[in-house]
């Protein structure tokens, strides 16, 4: 039950409501009246949205290609795979079956476009095949609401005596279009395949799939790893075959009560060494709850680029090639303890020490900036710095001393100050002030300890200055 | 004549089996020199660094916590080794600041850094990296490392032929770290910055100095020195061929030395950065 302007109205209705004469849109108070013991429930679109989602996600065991179509339907993309099943009338079969299983009334249509399955299965006997190219005899018999038009050029139609959809074709398509607007004809169009249609699929059309399908149900881990192994293997093969190699593997368990279960591995350069790859999937298998079995897997390969075979280095030589020979361990690393934490530094053109380096991918491409190493920097930069009390008695000179954890230091060698300001183009010209200036000072205490103090702020008189430690030279 | 000269010979092979037998009949040469032969001569063969083993290293007081003199002078030790393969830089702490590491001349920009969580996965990480093809140099922090965790890196090491090196550090507030007790490294090391000698006429700090001495050394002897990082902070190109780490030759004691006045006896050197220019006019 949902309410829309200002009037409760049902919004859906299940099988037995339809056959004692309710229908969608009929006010509640109407559908109260004619079925006094009707069980209503609020409607929850958010909640449709996401059983869409969850539907199109498990129907990836039939085809990669699903668009899901709101609020209540989907579309797959079965061109090529409908022999891996024995045929199209098999693959319904599995569908409703499978759907059924779970308790989900389903109507579904073949046919050769989207708008013509669309067609079929909306106001067909819902389970209807439609031969190639043949869809504008099937078409021909349905009502023009099954073009996916609006309701009021449907309500027009209908006015002037169109009942049937051979009735609209027949007409020219100069009045259609000048009468109805443009709709009708893209319509028309898409559902005959005169005018091609862009579906939203769930995840784009990838090439690079695989799915192995099981005659039993497997869960322990031992078979798990074995058919990860299995179909990585498949696909590597095909990706060895055509010189490719991907950066991001995802693995699908299809579970026997439809929740699949993913894991992702990502790689630093492309690879397609079944091995390798088969070695990132298996510790994190862990993740993967078979339920009460797995009964499909399927494999895709995303980011799938040119992989040119390369030589393996001379064993004399050393190594060389800016370090790629170690991408496996990269990935290792990378996916054992996640993405964020392997990373290569990059230089990044700013005077402010903290945002003087930037993180990177290894492997990725490196900009041209670099640091300047006559600027000495400390080894240890810490992240925020430490206050401490220091003696200055010359206010643009370096301390004397300074105490820093307890301990006091006394400053032998200095050299500064370094003036750093805050990048003031980056902040609000109102937000500018001449105390976020950092004076730094590189000093060495008596035992040799180097480090990098700065004082903030300019110098006034009467306020006493702050100093902070910054960094260890070491 | 002749009897002697083969007599040096026995001795040379005797020499060589001792050698031999203190590295655990491990034939392996690779070395990396120190460009000096009294320190060569500390270690098995007499050839310098062992490659292809693991180093430890640590400092001590504050040191012990921030391990900033340890990370600089492994930095300067495994320059040379970059051109065997990459350096991988693992560490449970993301404060190693690779701009400073650039200035000590190691190019930080095909370093490989790894955050790792907790200890398990630092020494586990490490083991990777030195077991892994390819890796040159792996550098990791760790609190301590067992006998058995030790092996391993060591096993690891001779797998992959890459040179290990352990930075002992301790966890902010922990206790020491494991430094004392048994260890599988081949050297154990202790850093610790030394006071720089600025040169005449230039204002401002010297080239940078460490303390190091080699506490234990796998078939052979300890030994302590004053290095210093000639080549460090200068724009200058780094010559491949010589070491970066420089022995200087201690004059006289130390201690002794008439104590320095706690004010800078040299101006403080100015670069030129922005809002110096104001700096300059308010000084005025």
């Amino acid at each position: 039950m949902e309410t829309s302007r200002g009037t409760r109205r049902l919004a859906a209705v299940d099988r037995a409501a339809a056959g004692l004469g309710l229908f969608p849109g009929q006010k509640a108070a109407d559908a109260l009246a004619y079925v006094p013991d009707l069980v209503t429930a609020e409607a929850e679109p958010e909640a449709d949205a996401q059983a869409l989602l969850a539907l199109v996600d498990w129907c990836v065991r039939f085809s990669p290609a699903v668009a899901p179509d709101p609020p209540d339907g989907l579309f797959l993309d079965i061109t090529g795979l409908a022999h891996l099943w024995g045929g199209e009338a098999a693959l319904v079969a599995d569908f409703r079956r499978r759907l059924a299983r779970n308790d989900l009334p389903v109507v579904c249509g073949v046919a050769d476009t989207p708008g013509a399955a669309w067609a079929l299965a909306r106001h067909g006997d819902g389970a209807s095949l439609c031969p190639p190219g043949r869809q504008g005899e099937v078409l021909d018999h349905l009502p023009p609401s099954a073009l996916r038009i609006s309701d009021a050029a449907c309500a027009q139609l209908e006015r002037l005596g169109l009942r049937r959809i051979g009735e609209v074709r027949r007409l020219p398509r100069s009045q259609l279009a000048r009468r109805f607007g443009l709709e009708l004809i893209t319509r028309l169009d898409q559902a005959m395949g005169e005018a091609p249609e862009a579906l939203a699929f769930r995840r784009p059309a990838n090439p690079w799939f695989d799915r192995l399908a099981l005659a039993e149900p497997i869960s322990t881990p031992d078979d798990l790893a074995r058919v990860c192994g299995d179909i990585v293997e498949r696909l590597c093969a095909r990706l060895t075959a055509e010189g490719q190699g991907a950066r991001r593997f995802e693995i699908a368990y299809h579970r026997v009560d439809g929740r699949p279960q993913t894991v992702e591995v990502g790689l630093a350069v492309g690879a397609r060494e079944a091995l390798r790859i088969t070695r990132l999937f298996l510790p994190r298998l862990d993740q993967v709850d078979p339920g009460f079995g797995v009964e499909q897997v399927t494999l895709a390969a995303f980011e799938v680029e040119t992989l040119s075979a390369r030589q393996a280095a001379l064993a004399s030589e050393p190594a060389a090639g800016g370090g790629v020979e170690i991408a496996p361990l990269v990935d290792r690393l990378a996916n054992r303890l996640g993405a964020e934490r392997v990373w290569t530094s990059q230089a990044v053109e700013s005077h402010v020490p903290e945002r003087a380096v930037a993180r990177r991918a290894p492997f990725s491409p490196e900009l041209p900036a670099r640091w300047d190493p006559a600027r000495p920097r400390p080894i240890r930069l810490f992240r925020r710095p430490e206050p401490i009390e220091a003696t200055a008695p010359v206010p643009d000179d370096p301390p004397v001393q300074f105490r820093w954890r307890g301990q006091l230091h006394r400053v032998r060698l200095a050299e500064g100050p370094e003036r750093i300001a805050e990048e003031w183009w980056k902040a609000p010209i109102g937000a500018v002030s001449a105390t976020h200036v950092r004076d730094y000072y590189r000093v060495e205490d008596q035992a040799g300890g180097r480090f990098w103090i700065f004082r903030a702020g300019l110098y006034e008189a009467g306020a006493p200055a702050r100093w902070w430690l910054h960094g260890l030279f070491g | 004549m002749s009897s002697f000269t083969a007599t040096g010979r026995a001795l040379d092979a005797v020499r060589a089996k001792i050698a031999a037998l203190e590295t655990g009949g491990r034939g392996d040469p690779a070395s990396l020199s120190f460009g000096e032969v009294s320190i060569d001569r500390c270690f098995p063969g007499g050839g310098g660094l062992p490659l292809h083993r693991w180093h430890e290293l640590g400092g001590e007081g504050m040191e012990a916590e921030t391990a900033a003199a340890p990370a600089a002078f492994v930095a300067l030790l495994a320059r040379p080794l970059l051109k065997m393969g990459p350096a991988v830089w693992i560490a449970r702490r993301d404060d190693l600041h690779p701009p400073g590491l650039a200035g000590l001349g190691f190019p930080a920009g095909g370093l490989i850094e790894v955050w790792v969580r907790d200890e398990a996965q630092a020494l586990a990480a490490a083991e990777d990296a030195l077991g892994a093809s390819g890796v040159g140099t792996v550098i990791v922090e760790a609190q301590a490392c067992d006998l058995t965790a030790g092996r391993r890196l060591q096993l690891a090491c001779e797998k992959g032929q890459a040179t290990g090196f352990l930075i002992a550090r301790r966890p902010f507030g922990g206790g020491a770290p494991g430094m004392a007790g048994g260890s599988a490294a081949a050297t154990r090391w202790s850093i610790a910055s030394a006071p720089s000698a600025p040169v005449a006429g230039r204002p401002g700090l010297g080239a940078p100095r460490w303390r190091a001495s080699l506490e234990r050394c796998r078939g052979g002897r300890p030994g302590a020195w004053l290095f210093e990082s000639p080549g460090a902070y200068s724009d200058t190109e780094i010559q491949d061929d010589a070491h970066p780490l420089r022995l200087v030759a201690e004059l006289g004691d130390r201690q002794l030395a008439p104590a320095q006045p706690a004010r800078p006896a040299n101006p403080p050197v100015r670069f030129p950065v922005g809002g110096e220019d104001a700096a300059r006019r308010r000084r005025a």
